[in-house]
């Protein structure tokens, strides 16, 4: 802090690393003159982007959806298993609970509670891929394979990237929950990695709640 | 000594735990209104999808404003995010509605 003290540049860099309380929390470095941390403004700026991502291949689902590839063609939409995949939203949906939770428990202080939470959004998570990859399977199985025809591709891909993502989330969160058992719990920092993890898993779920309603119940 | 998480937010009261439930239980009505759309679409005659699919997106659109301003605490946050977020999802998705409409693919509408 000495040395940052004769810097002409310190002043600013100390506000910004220190700044004023305002009746709560103090700054932690990570600060732009937003007043938004930067590591949470990227998760942000990410999630825009993967917005856009699954937006496209949404809109290329669509294009696809309506089109006539033949009369012996398969489709999508005649295989889906309305009851089975409204139980796989609502897992998701759960897992967007209990992510939240974990936050929330991390927030207080209690890191059992959280570990708790966190594993029990990766389990809830685990079963949702499950039931993905049962529904493939029995899709395989019935003829609609990735290749057969436009619509099954777009299909494929739709659903496919949103599995990998959530896989991906899985993967984050037991990382969260082994560092906490290793350490004994989430130091601050850890923290703030929690809550990053926590936007990425709530957009997944976001992602879904669109699929669901545009890929199965709109027919 | 607790360990808190960093926050940006200006000081509004969070959500409890409890908040979160009934928030997840919300959610979890919206899915089934969803679903039993989707059903009385197909067991009903006259209901067509010129009334279901715009239900469908307004309860789907409900839902994600839920789980962005509750569960990832958007609402919580400076406002600086909500309008950055905000502004570009609509423009998105009215690009992606130009495109569609271009191409001809708006007839999931029925």
């Amino acid at each position: 802090m000495a040395e940052l003290a004769h810097d002409p540049y310190a002043e600013n860099a100390l506000d910004i690393m220190f700044p004023p309380p305002e009746g709560g929390h103090g700054g932690h470095g990570h600060h732009e003159s937003t007043g938004i941390d930067n590591r949470k403004l990227g998760m942000w700026v990410f999630l825009s982007s993967e917005f856009l991502f699954f937006g496209a291949l949404i809109t290329n689902y669509l294009l696809f959806k309506g089109r006539d590839f033949g009369a012996d063609a398969l489709y999508p939409v005649e295989l889906y298993d309305i009851p089975f995949t409204s139980i796989s939203s609502f897992v998701l949906l759960m897992s967007s609970l209990t992510m939240v939770l974990a936050h929330s428990s991390l927030a207080r202080g209690d890191q059992e509670q959280t570990r708790v939470w966190l594993m029990a959004t990766a389990t809830l998570g685990l079963v949702f891929i499950s039931g993905q990859f049962f529904e493939f399977t029995e899709f395989v199985n019935q003829g609609l394979k990735l290749n057969v025809n436009p619509a099954a591709s777009a299909f494929y891909m739709l659903t496919g990237f949103h599995g990998a993502h959530v896989v991906i989330g899985v993967l984050m969160l037991l990382s969260l929950w082994g560092f906490s058992i290793r350490r004994g719990g989430l130091s601050e920092d850890h923290g703030m990695n929690l809550e990053l993890v926590g936007l990425y898993w709530h957009f997944v779920d976001i992602v879904w709640i669109a699929l669901f309603v545009i890929v199965y119940l709109i027919r | 000594m607790t360990t808190e998480i960093a926050h940006d937010e200006h000081h509004v009261r969070h959500p409890e735990p409890k908040d979160y439930v009934k928030i997840a239980v919300v959610l979890a009505v919206l899915t089934v209104m969803e679903v039993s759309l989707y059903y009385i679409e197909v067991n009903v005659e006259g209901i067509g999808q010129r009334i279901t699919v715009p239900l469908l997106l307004i309860l789907s659109g409900l839902k994600f404003v839920i789980v962005v301003g509750w569960f990832m605490h958007l609402r919580f946050e400076k406002s600086f995010l909500a309008k950055f977020f905000s502004v570009g999802a609509v423009l998105a998705l009215v690009l992606y509605f130009i495109a569609l409409a271009a191409l001809g693919a708006v007839h999931f509408f029925g």
